[in-house]
């Protein structure tokens, strides 16, 4: 008698649980104009139901708003399943939110079958599906406008501002104080020795600044090297050869060198044919250069600024002639090759460095100084978004995406 | 031993370039075909492509020029086989010049294996000056940014292009890269902007810096070099130059392996004898 | 004259630097309008960049030839060549590497010898990765010692014939590239990329001026 009652009791609350929700049209559906765009969609939003399911479907409706006001026919635009659709956390910042986390959001964009202008009308209604019952919601209207400022990426801009901020400062502070602290550079004193070498050997040396253009950063630091070394060069009168690729490079590092032959005071020492031109192809250059180091053999070899294949060929090549190899690259890809192959290598941020240290030129150091400034803001921005977003999964809270948005790059 | 060692350390270079050429040539005359095995990256470009429907736009960037022939037109061509057995509308460029003539071969020699029609299921634009420029010129307007394909024949009213205005129609985009203009390019200045779904495909030598673009999920996929291509050659189905290439690799890295551990053997034998350094 | 060679691009370096810095964050029409057109004059400028660079070459061994400096011979080569392989692509073939699926003279040139010329300069790196490699893995301390076993561990890793021998090479490799190699790329990335974004607001607001051309007086 017991069992027959518990197994009536459990009948009637598992037909109760499997009952299905009834269908009711969306809560707090509404359409809007979807933010930060160009005007050509529309953003429909409706609140989560407890009988969204797999089998049960909802299906998007648009129509035209006629000049006189009235509405025109209805469209299908498209058929998604009710399970979906959901707004998480981390698709829209909390600043720019067009409805609550958990609610459903679709974006119409324009199409060929149904196109979106900016300034038109538009009514939008949903119509709820499951087996063969459905229910609509009410219409709701909505007028999509382009907008001037995307607040999704407000804190993009702000970042941006913040840097350009700290950049000038460390500029101005540079130009107040031009020997601000700059860790030494090891490869640094490699150069003196490199140069030594070649005038008691009485053979050149070939300096090469790199694939890049002048709109390189490490192109740039090149030359700025290369201004240096020419100084130590026009003072022991040693000879100096710069093969380039880039006809606006070569003219900026012939008068670097000249003025650096000036600057020391020796303009009588100065070649005119020091820089020249060989092509702009990859492997002709690598081939130019690898004939000049194997005919002339140079003694020192530096390799300033931007590298691609080519770079194993000439450093490969220099060392079978027995010059002293020093190089410095971005170029990560190329690092083992150069590390290698070189006696000394820069790595990436030390090449900057290196033009910084040896010019003390108050724009590259102040330069230098923000860039360290940023890396510092880039790591304890990495340390504090891994600790909160480690204790919002521990202690299951959205609360930390506060700050953990402000970090983000929303489209 | 220790002349010997001396020897050894400080061998003629020429040597080991026979010893290489050797490690590249007798597998091709006699290779010994091993299993190839996928991995994840190389799967997720084609798990991609598999599930894309019939018809879907794939873009192709041939960005390399003949030097980087031998690593990437391998996994153009097996790219290709793919999208024309799916049946996909293939769209193909390229921002290196010099490899202008090599895309269009590519496209042209593999569009006739697969029996598909250019303009009808394919379609080769050549190259247009910009790099980046004209990236956000296609993502604008296709048709302004290319009138006309690389055989001169208007793209307007194309039907491999029935529907496509701009690169926001782009369902995939590969760019098979050698360098810049490449992946990183396009990820900036295209998805980034136009947001359509990208993968890449490059030299061996950069394949290592392209894995933080993987890691975040700004590119789906990644082909790295020889060995990439041998896997795409081995989940389509159909063995290639990149697996027949891969016997050479393997006796070539195993060359290498050899020589740098015996080199150690001979430098720790002489700084062992002097008690520093050699 | 100072003003069209300073004053005038600075401005315009500021003003299109500033403007198309905050295009990004404008989704407005007007705003991809404006990029749409800038990137046509870009793309104008980039093909009158080639001719520059064409120019440059013919104006350099020119002197060279005239001049009858040490090597001029390869000068003359070169015009010859480049001469030859134009006057081929424009009058003979109309630019076309094939018509009517048959291969033109130009694309004979195109397809016998820059590509070899080209695929061979790249294929000597395979001999000097060899070289180098045999030279410079030595293991002189522990730093280096590691590199060297990371390096071999990889080699082996990324062939068919190390993965079948030792298959653990293939994982510890998946394990080297996804993590530790991401890591240590992501952070040169920031740095190389930090430097790039300054060196743009430097152009952008007339700090750097190397761009114009001349030495510090610019």
């Amino acid at each position: 008698m017991i069992l027959v009652s518990l197994f009536l009791l459990l009948l009637i609350h598992g037909a109760a649980f499997a009952a299905p929700f009834p269908l009711t049209p969306p809560e707090g559906f509404r359409a809007l104009d979807t933010p930060n765009d160009a005007g050509t969609s529309i953003s429909l939003v409706w609140k989560a139901s407890p009988g969204d399911s797999k089998d049960r479907k909802v299906q998007v409706w648009l129509a035209e708003k006629k000049a006189n006001g009235s509405v025109g026919e209805f469209k299908k635009i498209t058929e998604l399943p009710s399970k979906s659709r959901y707004i998480k956390p981390g698709d829209f910042p909390w600043w720019d939110q067009p409805a609550a986390k958990g609610d459903h959001y679709v974006k119409i964009p324009s199409s060929q079958s149904f196109p979106i202008e900016d300034g038109k009308g538009y009514a939008a209604k949903l119509v709820i599906r499951e087996g063969d019952q459905e229910v609509s919601s009410p219409v709701s209207e909505a007028t999509p406008a382009p907008n001037w400022v995307n607040l999704a990426q407000i804190n993009n801009l702000a970042f941006v501002v913040v840097f350009t901020g700290i950049l000038l400062t460390s500029i101005g502070a540079s130009r107040r104080n031009p020997h601000m602290y700059l860790r030494r550079i090891a490869g640094l004193d490699a150069v003196e020795e490199a140069i030594g070498r070649s005038t008691e050997m009485g053979r050149p040396i070939l300096y090469l600044t790199g694939a890049g253009d002048m709109g390189d950063v490490s192109t740039i630091a090149a030359t700025v090297i290369l201004g240096e070394v020419a100084k130590k060069v026009a003072r022991y009168d040693t000879t100096l050869k710069v093969p380039h690729r880039d006809p606006i490079v070569m003219a900026v590092c012939q008068e670097v060198v000249k003025e650096a032959y000036v600057e020391v005071g020796r303009p009588d020492a100065y070649r005119e044919d020091s820089n020249f031109f060989i092509t702009g192809d990859q492997f002709s250059y690598t081939a130019a250069v690898d004939g000049i180091m194997l005919r002339e053999k140079p003694a020192a070899n530096f390799f300033m600024g931007s590298y691609f294949a080519e770079s194993l060929l000439l450093t490969e090549t220099g060392a079978s002639t027995g010059a002293i190899q020093i190089a410095g690259t971005d170029s990560d890809h190329q690092l083992p090759f150069f590390v290698t192959t070189c006696d000394y290598t820069l790595i990436g941020e030390e090449l900057y460095a290196a033009s910084a240290y040896l010019s003390r030129e108050p724009v590259l150091v102040g330069t230098l100084r923000g860039q360290d400034i940023g890396k510092a803001i880039i790591m304890a921005a990495l340390i504090l978004g891994t600790t909160l977003a480690t204790l919002g999964v521990l202690v299951q809270s959205d609360a930390v995406n506060y700050i953990l948005d402000l970090f983000k790059d929303f489209k | 031993m220790k002349e010997f060692a001396r020897w050894m350390v400080s061998i003629d270079r020429r040597i080991i370039f026979v010893l290489i050429a050797l490690g590249t040539l007798l597998p091709l005359l006699h290779p010994f075909g091993l299993p190839i095995k996928v991995s994840p990256e190389v799967r997720g470009v084609y798990d991609y492509i598999e599930n894309l429907p019939e018809g879907s736009v794939f873009f192709l960037s041939l960005d390399f020029d003949p030097s980087s022939k031998p690593e990437l037109e391998p996994q153009a061509v097996a790219l290709l086989r793919h999208a024309f057995r799916k049946h996909l509308r293939v769209i193909g460029m390229t921002h290196w010049l010099p490899g202008t003539g090599l895309a269009d071969s590519i496209f042209a020699r593999v569009a006739k294996e697969m029996g598909k029609q250019a303009e009808k299921d394919y379609v080769f634009l050549g190259w247009s000056p910009g790099t980046g420029s004209l990236v956000i010129a296609m993502g604008q307007d296709l048709y302004k940014a290319f009138p006309s394909d690389n055989a001169k024949h208007p793209t307007v009213g194309m039907p491999v292009l029935e529907g496509v205005r701009n690169l926001r129609d782009v369902n995939y985009l590969i760019s098979l890269a050698a360098g810049n203009p490449g992946i990183e390019m396009w990820y900036v200045f295209g998805k980034d902007k136009y947001r359509f779904e990208m993968a890449g495909g490059s030299t061996g030598v950069m394949a290592p810096g392209l894995y933080p673009f993987l890691r975040s999920g700004q590119i789906n996929g990644l082909i790295g070099g020889l060995q990439g291509a041998a896997e795409y050659e081995t989940l389509i189905g159909q063995k290639g130059t990149a697996v027949a290439g891969m016997d050479a690799q393997s006796a070539d890295h195993f060359v290498i392996i050899t020589l740098v551990l015996l080199c150690n053997v001979f430098y720790f034998v002489l700084r062992g004898d002097k008690g520093r350094p050699a | 004259m100072i003003f069209f060679k300073r004053q005038l691009p600075l401005a315009i370096t500021l003003i299109m630097g500033v403007v198309f810095a905050l295009q990004y964050y404008i989704p407005h029409p007007v705003s991809e309008d404006a990029i749409t057109h800038l990137s046509k004059w870009m793309q104008i400028i980039s093909g009158f960049a080639m001719v520059l660079g064409l120019a440059s070459l013919f104006q350099v061994h020119a002197m060279k030839i005239k001049r009858q400096v040490p090597g001029w011979g390869y000068s003359g080569i070169l015009f010859f060549a480049m001469l030859a392989t134009l006057a081929v692509g424009l009058f003979w073939s109309k630019g076309e590497t094939t018509a009517n699926g048959v291969q033109t003279a130009f694309g004979w040139i195109y397809s016998y010898t820059m590509v070899p010329l080209q695929a061979t300069m790249f294929s000597i790196l395979a001999f000097f990765i060899a070289s180098a490699a045999y030279r410079a893995f030595r293991a002189r301390s522990r730093e280096a010692a590691l590199l060297l076993t990371a390096a071999v561990v990889v080699m082996m890793g990324r062939v068919p014939l190390g993965q079948f021998l030792l298959p653990w090479t293939w994982d510890v490799t998946q394990w080297l590239l996804n993590v530790i190699n991401s890591a240590v790329r992501r952070a040169i990335l920031i740095g190389v990329s930090m430097g790039s974004v300054a060196l743009s607001l430097k152009i952008i607001l007339g700090y750097e001026r190397s761009y114009l051309g001349g030495g510090k007086d610019q």
